[in-house]
């Protein structure tokens, strides 16, 4: 139970948080995407095992940027009708604006919630590998991109052994954080210019092991699709239709 | 479309975006925090980052779809590794390469000079904000804020995408790691207009 | 029955974009079904390049120009789509670094039998026989990144041969794998191609290791004849030079000490992946170590010698370090009709050299060298042999790993053994050379001494 999402097929996860996403686009009211983002909360809890520590980290930003959606729409907004419901500061806050101003906060609050929710549960390697499998996205593009994210820790590596060549070939200069800074430019380049060499490599490897980047026949990692799929998007479906009813009711 | 790219060209643009998609990343969550005191206008003056991996490809590999490829899979890769936008972020950065293709496709990618790059910058400024301003809710703001919000992008997409992707492929390009792409097959003044 | 030709060349011609050498000038020669061939030429004399248009990685990823007609299985090259013919020939580049896509063996393995449409149920049976077969069953969930110059390529090894290929591309395979690997290697080599009747094409410095494993020899360029290395006298001077005390790290080396004198020559040897790479690096700190070393500065030639690059020119990157013998060194190396070019683009056993003059130039008092030996042509290691030898009675200290029994016995003062993670001792040359036990505990054979390097098909 508590690994369903991970092991949700990633291309239908993806599917059904776009179809989430693009339709909470289509209501603009406070509840909504409130609701949304509760229901979330509620599924990670119950369904995942992420690090909420992470969760956390990742999430700071987004409700600080919610709640800079929050003020400027309510300062910079073009509408000045309707009934004033507050005041603070001399300014006078309407309740069609405070009802715009939260929709617009909630909505990136609820957008952040999902998609975290996919970033958080998914392993890229299996993502791609099933866009591959289930979304006839090109091999070429498919393979290429998991090489390029294997070189992740190859270009960490290559960033120390730049500083490495250099120490030992007797070439760093210490000195102060702006000189620190200006040498970092010089290690940065090479840094770029062997990953794009590391990036030739990788091509040349492939095709002498036979990659022509023609569509597959069969894969040694199968990214299936069962019937936990379609009891987790049922559930999301749920969560959605329950959300958008209540813009209705309230 | 892919069919007359070799393979080495794929896989450098992949790794392009994928070292980008991250650093997109970065800036993305600097911005949110930026955006979160000033309101939106503050990711206006260095949006220009988020299209230049789009006229790096371009510049390096100048084969039709290098722009919209490479800013699109390094969107994919921005919202695998956790952003708000999420999935519609992917629509975002096909609109974004689009932009940059476009002004690469009016000169029949035969020019990669300095202006046509700035121009790339400026295709993509346009495209996102008129994107963004339908699906950000631009419309509740005011008129002049919203132009003052479009001139600051246009700036930026010359600048940091334009000039400063160009600064970048260059300064590969003297390095020497740039044999075999297009970039230093084309006539030799071209590369270095 | 006619025998048809695999490879075919007729009047090849080529050379890279920007340069006006040739590289390969008029060249024409054809390779049959099932024939062991070996090509064989100085360093830089463009094999490597040759093997690249044998797998059609070039001309099209160089842009190189090629001009005559290349065939490979009776069809022109160009005509082929990219990996298209990779199906039947397998490539060992030369490179242990350069050749891998995935993170590991079995993922690498994997991708190979996806890229031949082989149905799901036969990869994991096929997967185990090649480890089964090429005896690297524990490596299979290993990372590749993390593994030793000799694992790596016998890695590389196994991915081309569970493609079950009918041409095998081999360039210098042996040159990273101990003594005594190397010479299972051949052995096992020469079982399998009797039994699938492969089409063997390889690059080879040392003939003699192989003994008349190949039916041909196509030579590219004469190498000039060199006189046999001679056993050198020893040149320690009396005073100590370098420290080692309990180095050791915290997964694989143990702690290590020895001392070094002034003027001292010591070889480290011992079988794949036993940790002398990781040695050298904890000895320059390049990896996390405890212990202590002195004194701290000290030279170092990597295995992979493009780690040492800063400049963009040969010239530059050994007149780097300041130092007199910039010209001297650029032509006792053989590296004075490259020196203008990048370090990069230069061929394997060059950039070796490059690393190796660049440390020699820097007038370092301590100097280690990983396999500097691999890949060299006899003229170059002979007169590596006369640098080391020089400086050496200057006052140098030299360690040197290599898999080179002969060059060992030549140079060596001392030899350094090491087996997993954990130095055996440090031994007078001679006696190592004598001892059975000691020699067959870290994969080495005795040198044979006393063969001319040169003799081959004689
Ligand atoms: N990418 C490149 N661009 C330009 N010149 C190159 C490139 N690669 C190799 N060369 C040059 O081509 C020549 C032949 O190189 P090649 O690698 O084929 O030599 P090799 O015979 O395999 O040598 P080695 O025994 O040292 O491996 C060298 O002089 C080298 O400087
Ligand atoms: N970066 C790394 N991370 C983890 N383990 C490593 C790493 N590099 C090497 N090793 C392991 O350490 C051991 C020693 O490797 P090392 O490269 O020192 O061997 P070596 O004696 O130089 O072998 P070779 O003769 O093949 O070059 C090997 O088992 C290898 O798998
Ligand atoms: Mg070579
Ligand atoms: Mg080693």
């Amino acid at each position: 139970m508590k690994s369903a999402l991970h092991n949700m097929n990633p291309s239908v996860k993806f599917l059904i948080i776009t179809i989430c996403m693009f339709t909470l686009a289509f209501f603009f009211n406070p509840w909504t995407p409130l609701i949304v983002w509760i229901g979330v909360l509620l599924v990670q809890l119950l369904f995942s095992r992420i690090n909420w520590k992470v969760w956390t980290l990742f999430m700071i930003p987004f409700v600080i940027m919610a709640f800079g959606y929050f003020w400027t729409t309510l300062v910079f907004a073009e509408e000045k009708t309707g009934p004033v419901v507050w005041t603070i500061l001399n300014m006078e806050i309407r309740e069609v604006l405070l009802n715009h101003a939260l929709a617009l906060s909630f909505r990136v609050l609820a957008f952040s919630g999902l998609s975290l929710l996919f970033a958080l549960t998914t392993k890229p390697v299996s993502f791609i590998l099933s866009l591959m499998q289930q979304m006839k996205l090109s091999p070429k593009i498919a393979y290429s991109i998991l090489v390029g994210y294997q070189f992740l820790p190859v270009l960490k590596d290559e960033f120390v052994q730049i500083q490495q060549a250099h120490r030992l070939r007797g070439a760093t200069q210490k000195g102060n954080i702006i000189t620190r800074l200006l040498n970092m430019r010089k290690i940065l380049l090479p840094m770029l210019a062997g990953a794009v060499r590391k990036s030739e490599r990788a091509a040349f490897a492939m095709e002498a092991r036979g990659f022509t980047g023609e569509k597959r026949t069969s894969f040694y990692h199968i990214i299936g699709i069962g019937k936990l799929d379609v009891y987790m998007a049922a559930l999301f479906l749920m969560l959605l239709i329950v959300s958008c009813a209540s813009s209705s009711f309230i | 479309m892919l069919k007359s790219w070799k393979l080495k060209e794929v896989v450098l643009m992949s790794l392009f975006s994928v070292v980008f998609g991250i650093i997109y990343l970065l800036f993305l969550h600097a911005g949110n925090i930026w955006a979160g005191f000033i309101g939106p206008i503050a990711y206006e003056w260095i949006f220009g980052i988020w299209f230049i991996v789009s006229i790096i490809c371009m510049y390096i590999i100048r084969k039709p779809g290098a722009a919209v490829i490479s800013e699109t899979i390094a969107a994919a890769v921005e919202v695998l590794l956790g952003n708000a936008v999420g999935p519609r972020l992917i629509l975002a950065g096909v609109v974004q390469g689009l932009g940059a293709e476009a002004a690469f496709a009016a000169t029949g990618y035969k020019k990669f000079n300095i202006w046509v790059l700035m121009l790339a910058g400026i295709g993509a400024s346009i495209f996102s904000f008129v994107y963004g301003y339908f699906m950000g809710g631009f419309t509740v703001f005011s008129t002049g804020y919203v132009l003052l919000m479009l001139g600051l992008r246009i700036m930026s997409g010359a600048l940091i995408a334009g000039v400063g992707g160009k600064a970048v492929v260059d300064g590969l390009l003297a390095t020497g790691s740039l044999r075999g792409y297009a970039i230093t097959r084309t006539a030799k003044g071209d590369a270095r207009v | 029955m006619r025998v048809s030709d695999v490879i075919q060349f007729i009047d090849v011609s080529f050379r890279f974009p920007d340069e006006e050498k040739v590289i390969l000038d008029h060249l024409s020669f054809s390779v049959k079904a099932g024939e062991k061939v070996v090509i064989t030429g100085p360093s830089g004399s463009g094999k490597t390049t040759l093997l690249y248009l044998c797998n059609r990685l070039y001309p099209e990823n160089c842009d190189g120009v090629m001009n005559g007609s290349l065939k490979l299985f009776d069809k022109e090259s160009s005509k082929y789509a990219p990996g298209e013919v990779n199906h039947k020939i397998a490539t060992v580049f030369q490179d242990p670094d350069a050749q891998f896509c995935m993170m590991t063996v079995e993922e690498e393995l994997a991708f190979t039998l996806e890229n031949l449409n082989i149905p799901r149920e036969e990869m994991d049976g096929k997967i185990a026989a090649v480890l089964e077969l090429t005896g690297l069953t524990d490596f299979r969930n290993a990372v590749i990144q993390q593994l030793s110059g000799g694992e790596k390529q016998r890695i590389a090894t196994a991915c081309a041969l569970i493609m079950e290929p009918e041409v095998l591309l081999l360039d210098e395979p042996i040159s990273h794998l101990d003594p005594y690997t190397g010479k299972k290697f051949i052995s096992w080599l020469d079982e399998l191609q009797q039994e699938r009747a492969l089409t063997v094409v390889a690059i080879e410095h040392r003939l003699d290791l192989w003994d008349g494993f190949f039916d041909r020899e196509i030579v590219l360029e004469s190498t000039n004849r060199v006189n046999e290395l001679m056993t050198r006298e020893s040149s320690i001077q009396g005073s100590q030079s370098l420290y080692v005390e309990a180095v050791h790290n915290d997964s694989f080396l143990k702690p290590v000490s020895f001392h070094l004198q002034k003027g001292e020559v010591a070889v480290l040897a011992g079988p794949n992946g036993s940790g002398k790479s990781t040695l050298l690096k904890a000895l320059c700190q390049l990896i996390p170590a405890k212990g202590t070393v002195t004194p701290d500065r000290l030279g170092y030639v990597p295995q992979s010698p493009e780690f040492l690059f800063i400049t963009k020119s040969v010239r530059d990157e050994i007149a780097f370090g300041g130092g007199t013998e910039v010209e001297t060194l650029l032509e006792r190396l053989y590296l004075q009709n490259v020196a203008e070019a990048h370090p990069f683009a230069v061929s394997h056993g060059q950039k070796r050299r490059v690393a190796i003059g660049a440390m020699l130039a820097d007038g370092r008092e301590i100097i280690l060298m990983d396999e500097p030996t691999s890949g060299q042509d006899a003229a170059s290691l002979s007169e590596l042999y006369e640098l080391i030898d020089e400086r050496a009675r200057q006052g140098t200290t030299f360690l040197i790993v290599t898999h080179d029994m002969e060059f060992a016995s030549a140079i060596a003062d001392s030899v350094l053994l090491m087996d997993e993670g954990q130095l055996t001792g440090k031994f007078n040359a001679e006696s190592v050379w004598a001892s059975e036990d000691l020699l067959t505990a870290h994969h080495l054979l005795k040198p044979k001494g006393g063969t001319p390097r040169e003799v081959c098909f004689a």
